[in-house]
C-alpha cells in the first residue's frame, strides 16, 4: 500500500476508534438496516417462491410446452403429437435442462361437463399420470376423502368439495363426464368418485376434475397425445435460463410453443410484481433513513472536527486527500457494519428457517389470491445472490452517504476553521 | 520586482478585503513587504490589525484580494488548491495559537507527518525526530498522545511538526498565548535556538511583549497597514 494511502486510512481508522460512541451508533444503524434488509428480503423471498411452487404446481408449471393455439382456444384439437413428446422428452434430457427439472406432468385438458342424477356443472378434465402428477401437483396432498389417483386406475376420478355437494356425489358415486373429442364429436365418459379434495380455492373445488391420462387418451380419441407437457423447475429463479434452453432445443420443432408461468398465469405474475413493488418501497424507506443515520453522524462528526481538517490541510494535504480521510472512516465503519449486519442477518433469517414465520394469526380463514392460497407460514429462503445483493446495496449506501460529509471536510476554509472552537 | 533566493517571503501590494453582510471590511490594506531567508519576525499589532489575516496570506492558506505573494521565488498568488497545498507541505511550517496536534496520532506521529506525507523512509523519520526531540527537550515522549502532554509539551511538539521538513518559512500565529510564562519563555528560547542553530525563518503574529523584544525584526499592524517595521538586535 502506498505510504500516503497508509496514513489517511491510519488516521480515518483512529478517528472511527476515537469516536466510539458515534461510531458504534452509525455502525448499529447499519447492522440492524442490513439485518433486517436481509431478513425481509429473504421472507419476501420465501413467500413469493411459495406463491409460485402453489401456482405452478396447480396450474401449468413453471414451464409448459402446447400447440400454439391451445394456450387461446384450449381445446383439444390442438394436440402434442408422440412424436412432438418425444422431442419434448429428448430436449429436457439435457444435461443443463435435466439439473434443474424436479417434475413433469404429461397432461390432456379438456372443458366439459360433470353430471350426476342432481344435475350438470362445466369442469376443466384433467387427464393426468398418477404417478407423475403426484410428484408434480399439491392437489393430492389437499384430500379431504378417499384418495388420490393411482397407477392402475380407470374409471377413478378425483373431484373437489364443491363439485362433489353440488353434485351431490360421494366417495364410490358415479359421474358422467362430457366432452368434445379430438373427431370433433360430442362424447360421454363414465367415472366413479375415488377422492374428494378441498384446495380452498372456490374454483378449483368447484371445477377441476383428474382423471386417468390413458382413460383421457382413449376417451377423447387422442391415443399417445396431449395437450400440455407441464415441468417444473428447483426454483423459479431457474426458469429464465432453463427456459431458453427448451426453446433453443425445440427451435427445429414446429408446432410447439414453449411458455412460462409468467404466461400462463399472468394474474399470480402480476401479484409477485405488485409485492415486489411494494417490498422495494419498503426497502427504499429502510435504506434511506439507515443512509440519513450515516449522513448525520459521519456529518456531525466531520462539523466537529472542521479545525482538524483545516490543520490537515494546513499541514499539506490536499482537499482530495483530505476528503479521503472521512471517506474511508465511512468504509471502515460500512464495511465492518456490513460484515456484522450479514452475520445478523443470515442468523435472523436462520431461525425461522424450519418451522417458517407463522402469519395465521392475521386471516380468519384461508386467503386466496391469484388463484391460489396463500400459506400463512412464510418459510424464508436465502440465495447467494440475495445476500450478495443486500452487501452491495448496504455499501453503495454507506459508500454514497459518506462522500457528502467528505465533500465537507475537502472544502473546509482553512483560515475560518482556525477559528473553529471544538 | 527582482527575487532572489536568500528571500524566504515577499508580498506585493496585497489586500484582503471580506464582505460581511453587504460591508467591506479591508483586512489587510496594500502591504508589501520583504522578509530574508533566517530572520525572525514578529508582527504585532492590536487586535484586528490584520495580523493573522496577513500571516495566512503568507502561508497560502487564503488567497489575497488584490496584490502578490511569493513564497522564496515562487508565486503562489494564482495557485491552485493542489499546487499551493504541495508548497505548504514543502516550504511551510505551521505553528498554531492552539497547538493544533492531530489528537489520533502520538507525539512522535504528529512530529513526522510532514514528512509521512513527503514519503521519508521510516529510517530517516526515526532519526530525524528523535534528534529533533531531544534537541528541543521532549526526548521521551514520542509516543505520547497530545492529551497526555502539557501545553508546552504540546506546543514543541507542533514547533517539531513545523521545522522538521525544513521549511522555508515557519509562521506562528500567537504560539505563546495558550502558555504561562515560564512554557512560553523556554518555547521562545527554543524558536530563538531553531532560528540561530538551523537558519529556520520565523514570522509570528502575537501580543506577547517578550516575543517582540527578541524579535529580530518588528512589523507593526495598524488597520491591516504597516505602520513601522524596524530592524532590532535579536536577543
Amino acid at each position: 500500500m502506498n505510504g500516503r494511502v497508509r496514513l489517511l486510512t491510519s488516521l480515518a481508522w483512529r478517528n472511527v476508534r476515537r469516536q466510539a460512541r458515534r461510531s458504534s451508533l452509525t455502525a448499529a444503524a447499519m447492522i440492524v438496516g442490513l439485518a433486517l434488509l436481509m431478513f425481509s428480503r429473504s421472507l419476501a423471498e420465501g413467500a413469493h417462491e411459495d406463491w409460485i411452487d402453489a401456482g405452478v404446481r396447480l396450474g401449468s408449471g413453471h414451464i409448459s410446452v402446447q400447440s400454439p393455439e391451445f394456450r387461446d382456444r384450449a381445446t383439444i384439437e390442438h394436440r402434442i403429437s408422440p412424436r412432438q413428446i418425444e422431442q419434448i422428452q429428448e430436449a429436457l434430457s439435457a444435461d443443463i435442462i435435466a439439473a434443474e427439472v424436479t417434475a413433469t406432468a404429461p397432461r390432456i385438458t379438456v372443458r366439459g361437463l360433470a353430471s350426476s342424477a342432481a344435475g350438470a356443472r362445466p369442469v376443466v378434465i384433467m387427464g393426468v399420470d398418477p404417478e407423475l402428477e403426484s410428484a408434480f401437483s399439491n392437489l393430492g396432498d389437499k384430500l379431504a376423502e378417499g384418495r388420490y389417483l393411482q397407477p392402475g386406475d380407470r374409471l377413478h376420478a378425483y373431484i373437489g368439495t364443491a363439485l362433489a355437494s353440488r353434485l351431490r356425489l360421494r366417495l364410490g358415486s358415479r359421474l358422467v363426464l362430457t366432452a368434445q373429442d379430438a373427431d370433433g364429436e360430442i362424447t360421454g365418459q363414465l367415472a366413479r368418485v375415488a377422492g374428494i379434495f378441498e384446495s380452498g380455492i372456490p374454483t378449483v373445488d368447484e371445477g377441476l376434475i383428474h382423471i386417468p391420462l390413458t382413460t383421457a387418451q382413449e376417451w377423447l380419441a387422442a391415443e399417445g397425445e396431449l395437450t400440455t407437457f407441464a415441468i417444473v423447475l428447483r426454483s423459479s429463479k431457474s426458469v429464465a435460463s432453463t427456459f431458453e434452453s427448451i426453446v433453443s432445443r425445440l427451435a427445429n420443432s414446429s408446432g410447439l410453443s414453449v411458455l412460462s408461468w409468467h404466461e400462463t398465469m399472468p394474474e399470480l405474475d402480476g401479484a409477485v410484481r405488485v409485492d415486489d413493488f411494494g417490498d422495494m418501497i419498503f426497502h427504499g424507506i429502510l435504506l434511506s433513513i439507515v443512509a440519513l443515520a450515516i449522513v448525520n453522524t459521519v456529518l456531525m462528526s466531520v462539523l466537529y472536527r472542521v479545525r482538524e481538517f483545516g490543520v490537515l490541510r494546513a499541514l499539506g494535504l490536499s482537499q482530495v486527500q483530505t476528503g479521503s480521510v472521512v471517506f474511508i472512516e465511512g468504509l471502515i465503519l460500512t464495511i465492518s457494519s456490513g460484515f456484522a449486519g450479514m452475520i445478523l442477518g443470515i442468523s435472523l433469517t436462520m431461525l425461522f428457517f424450519h418451522d417458517g414465520l407463522d402469519f395465521s394469526f392475521l386471516f380468519d380463514s384461508e386467503l386466496t389470491m391469484a388463484g391460489i392460497v396463500i400459506d400463512p407460514i412464510i418459510i424464508p429462503t436465502f440465495t447467494t445472490s440475495l445476500i450478495l445483493n443486500s452487501v452491495a446495496f448496504i455499501t453503495l449506501i454507506g459508500v454514497l452517504s459518506s462522500f457528502y460529509p467528505a465533500l465537507h471536510a475537502a472544502r473546509v476554509d482553512i483560515a475560518e476553521s482556525m477559528k473553529f472552537e471544538a | 520586482m527582482t527575487h532572489n533566493t536568500d528571500t524566504s517571503v515577499k508580498t506585493e501590494g496585497v489586500w484582503k478585503i471580506f464582505q460581511t453582510d453587504g460591508l467591506s471590511i479591508e483586512a489587510v490594506r496594500d502591504v508589501s513587504l520583504v522578509i530574508g531567508a533566517g530572520e525572525f519576525v514578529v508582527l504585532a499589532g492590536p487586535s484586528g490589525s490584520g495580523k493573522t489575516t496577513l500571516l495566512n496570506l503568507l502561508g497560502g492558506l487564503s488567497h489575497p484580494t488584490k496584490g502578490r505573494v511569493w513564497i522564496a521565488d515562487t508565486d503562489i498568488t494564482d495557485m491552485s488548491e493542489r499546487e499551493l497545498a504541495r508548497m505548504r507541505l514543502e516550504r511551510i511550517g505551521f505553528v498554531f495559537q492552539a497547538y493544533n496536534l492531530l489528537p489520533v496520532l502520538s507525539a512522535k506521529e504528529n512530529a513526522e507527518f510532514p514528512l509521512l506525507l513527503r514519503g521519508v523512509a521510516e529510517e530517516e523519520r526515526e532519526r530525524l525526530v528523535s534528534e529533533l526531540f531531544e534537541k528541543i527537550g521532549i526526548g521521551g515522549l514520542e509516543h505520547r498522545r497530545p492529551s497526555k502532554l502539557s501545553g508546552g509539551q504540546q506546543q514543541r511538539v507542533a514547533v517539531a511538526r513545523a521545522v522538521i521538513g525544513k521549511p522555508a518559512l515557519v509562521l506562528a500565529d500567537e504560539p505563546t498565548a495558550n502558555l504561562d510564562r515560564e512554557a512560553s519563555r523556554a518555547l521562545l528560547d527554543l524558536m530563538v535556538t531553531l532560528n540561530r542553530d538551523l537558519g529556520v525563518t520565523f514570522v509570528f503574529a502575537t501580543h506577547d511583549n517578550e516575543l517582540m523584544e527578541r524579535a529580530g525584526r518588528l512589523i507593526h499592524l495598524v488597520d491591516g497597514e504597516i505602520s513601522s517595521d524596524n530592524k532590532q538586535v535579536l536577543r
